[in-house]
């Protein structure tokens, strides 16, 4: 079959395809010529335009997120600021330049405006001018039309409540990190992702900066802080410090069923938006940094050990006549001389040769083993990575005179944060939790609550029981007579220990300390009051030192929260509500039918814990109800609350969710023909059917004439 | 249909070479994105989809999906027109069939679908010379999918199937008389199309082609980071995972339009050459395939196949070189992307296809 037309076609289609492969082998040649031109010939030229505009790439701070307290009240808050920046290259006279910065930022001194020439003559392709400026230093900046100054938006940090919680939450440095505090402890969190910006500079060298990737904004940290309290504690401290004029001083006031901090309060302070101007000593979150030889505040740990391990009984009778022991070649002292005392009146009285001879009849290996278990020579809480851990010497390491000295709380080193957390836990029964302050991280939209996390059990029931009643009675007749709250029942321990200086126990210095929890028998607040070396008219004992400041946060912070008197509580009241289906005012009852009597739950801390009548209820009052309860809630609708998932009166289990139908009705207030409205704390009160009721500070009702003096 | 001793036949280096290619791209996906991403994941995925689709378009004899192609043809026409008005919305145009797991392209499979219409109308034995009949009506098969696609709007895309029916009718032996007129026709054309046809970014990207620097903040960035991007990897280049060009996002789609940008700035000069290399080995040995077809249909629709991918290529490193302007053309076998592989590796089959079945009657 040769040359037929039938196979013309091939003839045709090789002699075009050796066209079409020689333009490829051609264009091949061409692009290879090309790529040698850029990658051999041009490439030193252009590896100095790479690196060029890769030195200008700077990153994108992030928009922090905010830190809030328990009620969504805003501590720590991110602005976006201007930052200036120069492109040296572009800018032709550096003083010149420098001298118009100057003039419009307004506030530089010759040295500054010296200072920023040089830098903008030695920089290359990026100098900071000034960073986060003002709204007016920006726009002023922005009318000098500068070649080769440019503006980038970055991230400020303002913490609106100045000095309020500021050990607490820390501070931020100028790139956004957080330096100190929670600020640092999750700062991977809250900081966001840095987006980069490219600088570069157009044909007319205006310096323009181009997001190349966009920042993303850090999550919201929920803290266990409640705001007022914090604020209270904060006072109260400052005030106990000025008056008995010491160095300084922490008061922590903590959940013990949570192991919530409600507040951490240290002093001195300093306020967190002008950190560079503390000192190291103001921003010393003394807490958990501050180590101190806990004293006589550890003799409940010798109790509980004693107790538990059947070593005394409280009533047992310790002979510590004369007021001195001697210990081989260490004299001990007593305050006094007590003579012959029972177990309990040894702590009540706190007497150190008494706490010394329960020490030594209980052995090196079991007290250090308790004092293991309250939590004491390990930080408590991830919360605060800089906490020092404390010092327990090794049992076995321990002779008879190191047992005596731990017996009556020295030679061991705690903070205050780890004493609240062992307070604790003999307050709630038993169990030791860890102390936490973030409650909720919100991210994305989502908020992820951080749970209560139980270590161990440190003592069992009984025992705490016991040292509750010892702690109650150091308040009603020992060494914290001072303490006590008219209507409430307070559980303490006072301590009194010399400060160790130079390897000697200082004569003059002492830590002055109160622990303690109310009300004692159904405890809402653990309270950590820690006074550093006073030197006032009180002396330095823990009792007249640091009881007072206890008494002053514990009664403000009970009436802040609402908690009912725990002496001769108040009789049940009755809470009316308007009831919309007819419009007569009816006294408000679980149905609304009869008039039946509603305790409102104050402190539903017990097991026993009820489910509160939230019908009348604005959403406010209700949320702040429920809240204290520890339970998640959803709301439907607006105004108040008409119905209630779960009912009133159901157990309280805290992990369900309370759901609340809400409805707007005629008028918040509606009166029954003669009686009057009252209004406390918030909340509204209703009066109806002739009896009266009052709710303050949220939800517990007080009959007037029980309130405290 | 598929007898054992055809897979002797089967084009091993070729073969090889494909799949060389195609892990250089993966390698450089990986580098571009930053280690095991979605992105990543998905080309494998698109990988063993095509390979799967390569082996169905080997079995089946390419004789008898010419017989259908009619079928084929009107099919693919159906689903633009489906995408046209149903399709997923991405960037501002309707290209995709969402079906959940994937997005199918299907302007992607346009390609040989229109290949194997045109061979099949061109490899059918009638007379000897080419007439203008045959021409209008080729012409016609193409610009209707052209349109469509064009409509979606994916300019780029359509216009690679321009060259599939260019490269059919010339091998077919179109007059060249025939090709100096079109030629002249569109450079009168092109001033017109300028004023009325093309939209503002378009003329902007021609435009700042020509002079890239006139807006160094906006269309011409790009063009001059690839210029960097490639100077700055020189003879050996900066290593794997070390081109700071692509890693800083100063090249934007760096694992998409301009990943030989990427490739010649990690592997410097010698990589490239290795891999263009590779694609010239491939595109010649395909050539090949049509050299020794067995008929006309075969070698037709080797060679429009052929075209797309080839036009592909070309167009790709030139831009990634700096030498035209910028288009969303991908460079098929390494740039990411499902649809694209799937359909390039299908219409390898294709040409393996026709290669092997050379001796078979």
């Amino acid at each position: 079959m040769a040359e037929t037309p039938a196979n013309a076609w091939r003839t045709t289609l090789k002699r075009r395809l050796v066209v079409a492969a020689v333009g490829l082998l051609l264009w091949s040649a061409g692009i290879e010529a090309r790529l040698v031109y850029l990658q051999v010939y041009r490439h030193a030229d252009l590896v100095v335009r790479a690196e060029r505009q890769q030195m200008r790439t700077v990153a994108a701070s992030a928009k922090r997120g905010e830190i809030l307290d328990r009620r969504g009240h805003v501590l720590a808050y991110s602005v976006d600021a201007d930052s200036i920046y120069a492109v040296p290259t572009e800018i032709g006279d550096p003083s010149q330049a420098a001298a118009a910065l100057c003039g419009a930022l307004g506030d530089c001194t010759p040295a500054d405006r010296q200072a920023l020439a040089d830098r903008i003559r030695r920089g290359r392709a990026f100098v900071y001018v000034r960073r986060q400026v003002t709204r007016d230093q920006a726009r002023r900046l922005a009318d000098l039309q500068l070649e080769g100054v440019g503006f980038m938006k970055e991230s400020r940090r303002f913490y609106p409540n100045k000095e309020l919680a500021a050990h607490l939450l820390g501070y931020v440095g100028l790139d956004n990190a957080g330096l100190a505090g929670l600020e640092a402890t999750y700062d991977g969190l809250i900081k966001g992702h840095a987006g980069t910006v490219l600088i570069q500079t157009d044909a007319k060298r205006h310096a323009f900066s181009r997001i190349e990737r966009p920042s993303t904004t850090g999550a919201t940290l929920e803290l266990t802080i409640d705001e007022y309290l914090q604020h209270i504690a904060e006072r109260e401290l400052q005030a106990g410090v000025a008056a008995n004029h010491a160095a300084g001083g922490t008061a922590v006031i903590m959940d013990p069923w949570t192991g919530e901090i409600l507040a951490l309060a240290n002093a001195p302070t300093f306020n967190p938006n002008i950190y560079r101007d503390a000192s190291d000593d103001e921003r010393r979150n003394r807490a958990i940094q501050d180590l101190y030889e806990p004293g006589s505040t550890f003799k409940i740990v010798t109790a509980s050990a004693a107790l538990e391990q059947n070593v005394v009984h409280p009533d047992d009778v310790i002979d510590v006549r004369g007021g001195v022991l001697r210990l081989g070649s260490r004299v001990i002292h007593d305050t006094s001389d007590h003579g012959v005392l029972t177990f309990t009146d040894v702590i009540v009285m706190s007497s150190n040769i008494g706490a010394i001879k329960v020490g030594l009849r209980l052995g090196q290996e079991r007290l250090g083993i308790y004092a293991r278990r309250f939590g004491f020579g390990r930080p408590s809480s991830p919360d605060f990575p800089g906490e020092s851990p404390g010092i327990l010497w090794d049992p076995a390491k321990q002779n008879e005179g190191a047992l005596a000295s731990m017996s009556m709380g020295y030679q061991v080193g705690v903070t205050p944060l780890q004493m609240a957390a062992a307070v604790s836990s003999v307050a709630n029964g038993g169990e030791l939790i860890e102390p936490r302050v973030v409650r909720a991280v919100i991210m994305d939209g989502r908020r992820v609550p951080v749970r209560r996390k139980v270590v161990h059990r440190a003592i069992n029931q009984s025992v705490a029981a016991e040292l509750t009643t010892i702690m109650e009675q150091v308040v009603e007749r020992g060494t914290a007579t001072m303490v006590q709250i008219p209507g409430y029942t307070v559980a303490g321990k006072t301590g009194t220990a010399a400060k160790l200086e130079a390897g000697r126990y200082s004569k003059s210095d002492y830590n002055a300390s109160f622990i303690g929890f109310v009300p004692s028998r159904k405890p809402v607040f653990t309270i950590v009051i820690v006074l550093d070396s006073p030197h006032g008219a009180n002396g330095y004992y823990g009792g007249p030192v640091s009881g007072p400041i206890f008494k002053r946060i514990a009664t403000a912070i009970m009436r802040q929260y609402g908690v009912p008197p725990s002496i001769n509580p108040a009789p049940p009241l009755l809470v009316a509500r308007y009831d919309a289906e007819d419009s007569h005012e009816q006294p408000a009852s679980t149905a609304g039918r009869a008039p039946s009597i509603v305790t409102v739950a104050g402190t539903s801390q017990g097991s026993e814990a009820i489910f509160p009548d939230l019908r009348g209820l604005s959403a406010r009052d209700a949320l702040h109800t429920l809240a204290r309860l520890g339970m998640t809630t959803r709301l439907n609708g607006a105004g108040t609350v008409t119905r209630q998932e779960p009912e009133p009166g159901a157990p309280i289990d805290r992990d369900a969710l309370c759901t609340l139908w809400l409805e707007r009705q005629a008028g918040p207030i509606r009166l029954a023909g003669g009686s009057t409205a009252l209004t406390a704390g918030g909340s509204t009160a209703l009066i109806a059917g002739g009896s009266t009721a009052l709710t303050a500070g949220g939800s517990t009702a007080l009959t007037p004439g029980t309130t405290q003096p | 249909m598929f007898e054992r001793r055809l897979y002797y036949h089967i084009d091993w280096a070729l073969l090889a070479g494909i799949f060389a290619l195609c892990a250089i791209g993966l390698a450089q996906i990986f580098s571009a994105t930053g280690g095991f991403t979605r992105i990543y994941y998905t080309q494998i995925y698109g990988m063993l989809l095509g390979i799967f689709a390569m082996g169905v378009c080997l079995t089946i004899d390419y004789r008898s999906l010419a017989d259908k192609s009619h079928l084929i043809y009107l099919a693919v026409l159906v689903l633009l027109l489906y995408v046209l008005f149903f399709g997923a919305v991405r960037g501002g145009s309707r290209r995709w069939i969402d079906l959940g797991v994937v997005n199918l392209q299907p302007s992607e499979f346009a390609k040989a679908v229109l290949a194997l219409v045109l061979a099949k109308f061109f490899g059918e034995s009638r007379r000897g010379a080419i007439t203008r009949e045959d021409l209008a009506i080729a012409g016609a098969l193409t610009a209707v999918p052209l349109i469509l696609i064009a409509r979606q709007p994916d300019l780029g895309t359509a216009v690679t199937l321009i060259p599939v029916a260019f490269a059919i009718a010339y091998v077919a032996g179109m007059p060249m008389r025939i090709l100096g007129i079109l030629a002249l026709v569109g450079v009168l054309v092109a001033p017109v199309a300028w004023k009325f046809a093309l939209k503002d970014y378009q003329r902007e990207r021609i435009s700042t082609f020509l002079d890239p620097a006139q807006d160094a903040k906006g269309a011409g960035y790009q063009q001059i980071q690839a210029r960097i991007t490639v100077g700055s990897g020189g003879l050996w280049g900066k290593g794997f995972t070390k081109g700071t060009q692509g890693q800083l996002r100063f090249l934007p789609v760096a694992h998409n339009d301009f990943i030989f940008s990427v490739l010649a700035e990690e592997q410097g000069f010698a990589g490239v050459l290795v891999t263009l290399g590779l694609y010239l080995f491939v595109i010649l040995r395909a050539l090949e395939a049509a050299r020794l077809a067995k008929d006309r249909l075969g070698a037709y629709l080797v060679m429009g196949v052929l075209a797309s991918f080839t036009f592909q290529v070309i167009y790709n490193v030139t831009m990634s070189a700096g030498l035209a302007p910028v288009k969303g053309l991908t460079l098929p076998l390494m740039s990411y992307g499902g649809s694209s592989m799937i359909a390039t590796l299908a219409a390898f089959g294709l040409i393996l296809n026709v290669r092997m079945r050379r001796f078979t009657n």
